[in-house]
C-alpha cells in the first residue's frame, strides 16, 4: 500500500461517516452508511456490525468491499478496499468499539439505535487517496513531546503516595488533561479503588468501580485502552450510584457528570494489571489517537513503578518524631462491621473493605497496647488483615486509608515516619465499637 | 411489462434537500467501488433522475458503469439521518449542462450548510467547493427500479417501492 493504514487513524475516530460498498452475488452493488470504522492494526481495520443488513448479507457471500472514510477538517477522501475476515463478538476489541460507538451513537442523536452485535474484521488491501490535490489537515500536537513533557514533570518518586499525586499533576503539564483519576486493582481482582484524583470538588479517594462497570472497569477488565471522544450517557458512572444501595455505604467516584471525551488506559506491570488511568474533558474530541498511544506507554511505566516502589524493603528504624500530643475533648464514637470491614466515625462512613480492617486493627492494637508505630511488614503478617499472600497492595490501601482519614477524620492520622512504616496520632480518645 | 416505478412527492422532494450522496457500482473484477455525488435532478415525471459526480474522483465508478454496472445511489440527511437509497440495474452517460454544474453548486453548498449547524466545522462551503468543485462534472441518469428505506435502525432496508 503506498498509504499508509496509521496514516488514516483521524479519518477512523468517527467523527464523519463513513460508507461502505459491497457487492451481492448477482453483482448488485450496495452501499451504506457505517457507524464507525475502527483501526486495529497496520493492516486491519473494523466495522461495527448493529443490524442484519444488505451490507452483512453481501459480505457474507461476497468478502470484498470498498470503504470511504473522511478526514475531518480537510474533508479529504480516502477509499480502502478491504476482506472480510471475520466477526468477533466478545474480548477487548468488541468491548473498545462497543464503547466508542456510545459515544457516535450520542453524537449522532442514535443513542436509542445504535448498539454493538459483532466487529466485523476486514485485511486492507489499498488505500487510495481521492484527493491528492488537497493539503492535509493541520496535524494535531505532538503526543510524543506531551509524554516526554509529562515524565519530565513526573521526575524521580520516593514513595507511592509521592507517585499517586505526581503521575497526575504531571498529565496536567504534559497534557492539558484538567480531570483525572488513578485507580488501583484490589486485592480480589473484582474491583478498583481511588487512589488520587486531580481537578475535582471532592477527591473521591476510596470509591469503587467493580471490573467491568464503566468505562474504567472495562478498561482493566480487558487490559485495553479505551477512548471516547463524544458525550454518552452508556459509560457514566452517574446512573449506578443513584441506584447504590444505601445500606452499602459507597463513596461516589469524583467525575464529571457529562463528559465529552474520555480515556481510560491500563496501568500493566508485564502482563498484570496493576490499575488504570482515567482522565476526561468537557470538550468533544479532546484525546486523540495519538494522545491514546502516548497514554498506553505512561500507564505501563507508572504500573512499572508502582509495583517497584511497592516492592522497596521497609526502613529498619522509624524516624525521629516529634512525641504526639495526649489525645482531649468528647471521645469519638468507632463503629466498625466485620462483614465488610466497614468503619462509621460518630456515624458516618469512613471506609471498608481492607482499609478498614487495618484501621480496625491498628485502633485496637493501641487500646490494647498503647502502641502507635507500626510497620507493614508486621501488617502483612498479621491474621486479622484480609490481604493476599502478595502484599503488594498494602502500602496503596495504607495511602488511601491516610487520604480517607486526612478528608473525613483529622483527629486521627496515620502519619509516616519513614519507608513502611507510619504512626498512629490520636486529637479525640475513641470509643471502639464492633456491631 | 413492469409497473414503472414513480418517486413520490416526499422523495422527490427530499431528494432535492441538503443530502449526503454517494454513488455504487461494481467493477468487472466484482469489488464494489463507491464516490460521493454531488447533485442530483429528479426528472419532471419522477421516474429518472440525474446524478452528478466527478470525473476524475469517481473513475472507478464510471467505468463500472461504462462495462454495464448497476447502480445504486444512496442518499442521507445529515441532521435526521433519513436515508434513501435507489438501484437501477443500468445508467447511461448524458451531457453536461450549465444547469446541472448550478445543481451540484446548490448541492455542495446546502450540505456544506447542514453540516455547519451540525457543528462539524465553520467555513465548509469553502472547504467541500474545493473537494467537490463542478469543473470535471458527469452527469448520469437512470430509472430507479427499487428504493429502499436505509435510515439506520432495525427497519433499514425496507422496500419502498420497486417496478
Amino acid at each position: 500500500m503506498n498509504i499508509a493504514l496509521e496514516s488514516l487513524r483521524p479519518c477512523l475516530d468517527g467523527a464523519v461517516p463513513a460508507v461502505v460498498a459491497t457487492a451481492s452475488p448477482d453483482g448488485t452493488p450496495n452501499v451504506a452508511y457505517a457507524s464507525q470504522v475502527h483501526y486495529v492494526d497496520p493492516e486491519h481495520v473494523a466495522l461495527s456490525f448493529q443490524f442484519f443488513s444488505k451490507t452483512r448479507e453481501n459480505v457474507l457471500a461476497h468478502p470484498y468491499a470498498q470503504v470511504q472514510v473522511i478526514e475531518p477538517v480537510s474533508f479529504r477522501h480516502f477509499r480502502l478496499k478491504v476482506h472480510y475476515l471475520r466477526t468477533e463478538t466478545s474480548g477487548p476489541l468488541f468491548e473498545y468499539m462497543k464503547a466508542q460507538l456510545a459515544g457516535i451513537a450520542t453524537r449522532t442523536g442514535m443513542a436509542k439505535v445504535f448498539a454493538l452485535r459483532g466487529a466485523d474484521v476486514y485485511r486492507v488491501l489499498d488505500i487510495e487517496n481521492v484527493d491528492p490535490r488537497l493539503l492535509p489537515a493541520p496535524s494535531p500536537p505532538d503526543a510524543l513531546l506531551k509524554l516526554r513533557g509529562t515524565l519530565d514533570h513526573l521526575g524521580a518518586c520516593d514513595d507511592l503516595a509521592q507517585l499517586a499525586d505526581r503521575a497526575l499533576a504531571a498529565l496536567a503539564r504534559g497534557f492539558g488533561i484538567s480531570h483525572a483519576l488513578l485507580a488501583m486493582l484490589d486485592e480480589s481482582g473484582g474491583a478498583l479503588y481511588t487512589l488520587a484524583s486531580l481537578g475535582y470538588p471532592a477527591s473521591g479517594v476510596g470509591a469503587e468501580v467493580a471490573l467491568g462497570e464503566g468505562l474504567i472497569g472495562v478498561a482493566a477488565r480487558e487490559a485495553i485502552p479505551v477512548r471516547i471522544n463524544h458525550h454518552t450517557g452508556d459509560y457514566t458512572y452517574h446512573a449506578a450510584l443513584h441506584v447504590a444501595d444505601p445500606a452499602s455505604p459507597r463513596i461516589p467516584l469524583p467525575v464529571l457528570a457529562n463528559p465529552h471525551s474520555q480515556i481510560a488506559v491500563p496501568l500493566m506491570h508485564g502482563a498484570r494489571l496493576v490499575g488504570v488511568l482515567y482522565a476526561e474533558s468537557e470538550q468533544n474530541a479532546f484525546f486523540s489517537h495519538a494522545d491514546e498511544d502516548a497514554l498506553v506507554v505512561y500507564g505501563r511505566h507508572l504500573g512499572a513503578l508502582v509495583v517497584q516502589l511497592a516492592a522497596l524493603p521497609d526502613d529498619a528504624e522509624p524516624a525521629r518524631v516529634a512525641p504526639a500530643s495526649t489525645p482531649s475533648g468528647a471521645p469519638l464514637a468507632v463503629r466498625y462491621f466485620a462483614h465488610d470491614h466497614s468503619v462509621f466515625i460518630d456515624n458516618d462512613y469512613l471506609i471498608k473493605g481492607v482499609a478498614g480492617s487495618i484501621l480496625w486493627t491498628l485502633l485496637n492494637e493501641h487500646a490494647a497496647s498503647g502502641r502507635r508505630d507500626f510497620c507493614n511488614r508486621e501488617l502483612r503478617r498479621d491474621p486479622r488483615l484480609p490481604l493476599p499472600d502478595f502484599g503488594d497492595n498494602l502500602e496503596t490501601r495504607l495511602i488511601l486509608l491516610q487520604r480517607r482519614l486526612a478528608e473525613r477524620c483529622p483527629q486521627i492520622a496515620l502519619a509516616k515516619t519513614g519507608r513502611g512504616r507510619f504512626r498512629l496520632e490520636l486529637a479525640r480518645p475513641l470509643l471502639l465499637n464492633a456491631a | 411489462m413492469p409497473t414503472p416505478l414513480i418517486l413520490t412527492p416526499e422523495q422527490t422532494a427530499f431528494l432535492q434537500g441538503p443530502l449526503s450522496m454517494n454513488v455504487g457500482a461494481v467493477g468487472r473484477d466484482g469489488w464494489p467501488c463507491v464516490c460521493r455525488a454531488q447533485g442530483v435532478v429528479v426528472a419532471r415525471d419522477r421516474r429518472s433522475l440525474t446524478v452528478l459526480l466527478s470525473a476524475s474522483r469517481g473513475r472507478a465508478v464510471l467505468e463500472a458503469l461504462d462495462t454495464g454496472s448497476a447502480i445504486t445511489l444512496v442518499v442521507s440527511r445529515p441532521a435526521t439521518h433519513a436515508t434513501l437509497q435507489l438501484k437501477a440495474t443500468r445508467a447511461v452517460r448524458v451531457g453536461v449542462s450549465t444547469a446541472h454544474r448550478a445543481t451540484s453548486a446548490r448541492c455542495v453548498a446546502a450540505f456544506a450548510g447542514e453540516l455547519e449547524t451540525l457543528g462539524y466545522a465553520t467555513e465548509l462551503k469553502t472547504t467541500l467547493a474545493s473537494v467537490l468543485p463542478t469543473d470535471d462534472l458527469v452527469a448520469l441518469r437512470f430509472v430507479p427500479e427499487i428504493v429502499f428505506d436505509q435510515t439506520p435502525g432495525p427497519d433499514a432496508g425496507r422496500v419502498l417501492a420497486r417496478t
